[in-house]
């Protein structure tokens, strides 16, 4: 699997850096056939969206707090918000990072 | 592959919350012998009114049984899935006094706990869940949590609070919510037991077409890829009916934690959902009067 850092960087129109950064994380992690660039930061990421589901999302939740030490717990009672989006997700992370 | 329309989620399970709630009643107003003897027209009845479950129960019983199923065999899967209902409104209060409950495997289980890395413990639509939550919840030194279709869940929240709302150790977390499987994880990482049925799966999830009594029948692959996920150890639980307040409940040996990473993962799933699918298929064909999956289990209507 190639290494989402290694990927060339091209901007994607709508996505900040650290979006894309996230979104790399998601689709290495997850090995989705998507390219991180088309990754609507708005579009929901479960379901109706990319169509993750619970696994996917304890799958990303693993591969976030490895990559930026941010502990995503089930007693979050924003957890429907950080994962409804990109944008939403990379905002959580962007705020609680330590790394 | 994923299921396409899947049947269960309006199988008996609808006439059977309607059925629990009589039992309730009976049960807290006549006992259990009168509501036992009464287990025989009911049975009769439903057997009577559910044509289409009572032909999917007979060509599981004749794959099971590996001969020509008859009335009075459809009859005796009948009969043992509505005294596994009667038995919960016993099972869930605790009023286990009458009962006697074989346990297989509890040291192996034990010896799993002891570890403190958690356990899955994959069980599958047959024989009485009560039974095996009964050893589960009175045997387990830690916590013990379900994993359960929201609509599942509520129907027995409902069913519980309508036995008075026994004080119970374990949590149901609904599957279908977004931080399901975090919620499975954290009890895992404190060494607890997490509970699935792994042999139906709701629409949309991804299944995988195993052997199963010697025909294809599509199994979910979300159980083994959670376990895989999590690298967590997995064991088989079964609680089946062996007669009038008899109950065999059985914990076996299934898988040890691996360690994380999608190497490998793919081998790995397909490999337990086989190995799963044997499993189950041995214990049918010991057990046949136990699977209580009313659908088209192998989905060849509309092949």
């Amino acid at each position: 699997m190639p290494d989402g850092t290694m990927t060339p960087t091209f901007t994607a129109p709508g996505l900040t850096a650290q979006e894309l950064e996230v979104a790399r994380l998601i689709v290495s992690a997850l090995s989705l056939e998507v390219a991180p660039e088309a990754i609507e930061p708005e579009a929901p990421l479960f379901n109706e969206g990319l169509g993750l589901d619970s696994i996917d999302a304890l799958e990303m939740a693993l591969a976030v707090s490895k990559a930026y030490d941010v502990k995503l717990r089930s007693d979050d009672e924003r957890n429907h918000r950080i994962f409804a989006s990109l944008r939403s997700l990379t905002a959580h992370i962007e705020k609680h990072r330590t790394r | 592959m994923r299921t396409g329309a899947l049947e269960w989620v309006d199988a008996p399970e609808r006439g059977s919350v309607r059925l629990a709630r009589f039992m309730v009643w009976l049960v807290h107003t006549i006992g259990w012998w009168p509501g036992h003897a009464l287990l025989y027209p009911i049975a009769f009845y439903f057997m009577l009114f559910s044509p289409r479950q009572r032909r999917v129960a007979r060509r599981f019983l004749g794959r099971a049984l590996g001969r020509k199923a008859g009335f009075g065999d459809v009859f005796r899967l009948y009969f043992a899935f509505a005294s596994t209902i009667l038995d919960r409104a016993f099972l869930v209060t605790g009023r286990t006094a009458h009962y006697h409950i074989e346990v297989h495997g509890l040291e192996a289980l034990k010896a799993r706990i002891a570890e403190g890395r958690g356990c899955l413990l994959l069980g599958a639509h047959m024989g009485s869940f009560e039974a095996l939550r009964a050893v589960a919840d009175a045997g387990s030194p830690v916590e013990v949590a379900v994993l359960m279709h929201e609509a599942n869940a509520a129907r027995l929240k409902a069913v519980f609070d309508a036995l008075g709302g026994a004080k119970r150790q374990e949590v149901v977390i609904p599957l279908g919510t977004t931080d399901a499987m975090l919620r499975a994880r954290e009890v895992l990482e404190r060494g607890g037991l997490v509970g699935l049925l792994a042999d139906r799966a709701p629409r949309g999830e991804r299944m995988q077409p195993v052997p199963f009594l010697g025909q294809e029948a599509p199994l979910p692959t979300g159980p083994h890829v959670l376990a895989a996920v999590l690298g967590a150890p997995v064991m088989l639980a079964f609680g089946l009916w062996r007669g009038p307040r008899h109950y065999e409940v059985r914990f076996e040996p299934f898988a040890d934690a691996t360690p994380p990473g999608r190497a490998g993962r793919q081998a790995l799933v397909e490999e337990r959902v086989r190995r799963y699918a044997a499993r189950i298929e041995a214990v049918c064909r010991r057990h046949p009067y136990n699977w209580f999956n009313f659908y088209d289990f192998w989905q060849e209507c509309g092949r």
